[in-house]
């Protein structure tokens, strides 16, 4: 007689399995939300570390700080995250101003990013102070732990549910 | 301070382009640089000790429009590479509408020496040989 054996339970597993197939997208959503929302955290915080300096016009080709109300735009105006782009269970997205629409300084309308930019990037007449690719750099392992302690708890959920 | 960056600013100062470190108080005529540590990216402990340090720094070039046969971004990225090896790349290119200046930024990654750890292994013979 041929050696038999019986394995209780695969049904289980498979449906688990499937299940963990269908939910991946979503999952790795949530994964990344955590991971951007430590991002913007630490950018956030950066933009408060921005030195200063009175407003001066940069005349005579001299550089200068941003101003205490050019600051005051960034740091009110936050980063943010953008809206996600999935594309099968790979999602991606970023962190930063591009929708911080306008701001007044002056009594002018002025674009939110372009006042980052100018303070992060540094421009002729402007000192650069990079706190985005600082918070960028610095925070990234700490982002990819939120992102994988996340995504740890949801697949340990799904395969208790049976 | 990283000799590494050092030895490339000393470089940098040595082409025709004017350079500065931390931003310039006047800025001169025609294309320039401005080069700057900007934050620690990395380090390494031991023995209650930072051993190793890494720096990110970044270099910027503005230049009004170049002419034909002008090599000033070929020369900047051979530079880097002379430098810093593969620790580099090229972050942004902006062109800033009310000076008429292209501004490229640069990136790269600078180590503090770090002491041989070999040559502190080294346990001199308790007993000298006698031959």
């Amino acid at each position: 007689m041929p050696y038999q054996m019986k394995v209780d339970g695969m049904e289980e597993i498979s449906e688990t399995l499937s299940k963990l197939e269908e939910r991946a997208p979503s999952v790795a959503a949530q994964g990344l939300y955590e991971g951007a929302a430590v991002m913007a955290a630490e950018i956030r915080k950066g933009a408060e570390s921005i030195r200063t300096a009175p407003f001066k016009y940069a005349g005579g080709g001299e550089s200068r700080l941003p101003s205490p109300e050019e600051k005051e735009i960034v740091v009110s105006a936050g980063a943010g995250i953008a809206k996600f782009d999935k594309n099968g269970a790979e999602v991606n997205t970023s962190v930063g101003y591009r929708a911080s629409g306008y701001a007044d300084l002056n009594g002018k309308k002025k674009p939110v990013p372009l006042i980052v930019n100018a303070i992060n990037s540094g421009t002729s007449f402007m000192q650069k102070q990079p706190f985005i690719r600082k918070a960028a750099s610095g925070a990234a392992p700490k982002a990819m732990q939120a992102i994988k302690e996340r995504i740890e708890q949801s697949f340990e959920a799904i395969t208790k549910e049976n | 301070m990283p000799s590494e960056y050092e030895a490339f600013v000393a470089a940098l100062k040595l082409t025709s382009t004017p350079v500065a470190e931390y931003g310039w108080k006047t800025r001169p005529e025609g294309a320039y640089y401005v080069v700057q540590l900007d934050f620690e990216s990395g380090s390494m402990s031991a023995d209650g000790v930072k051993q190793d340090r890494s720096w990110e720094g970044s270099l910027d070039l503005y230049y009004p429009k170049l002419t034909d046969g002008d090599e000033l971004i070929e020369q900047t990225e051979e530079l880097l590479t002379e430098f810093f090896g593969v620790s580099w790349s090229l972050n942004s290119t902006q062109y800033e509408q009310p000076t008429g200046l292209f501004h490229m930024e640069w990136v790269f990654e600078a180590m503090n020496d770090a002491e041989d750890p070999e040559e502190e292994a080294v346990i001199p013979d308790a007993v000298p040989d006698e031959g």
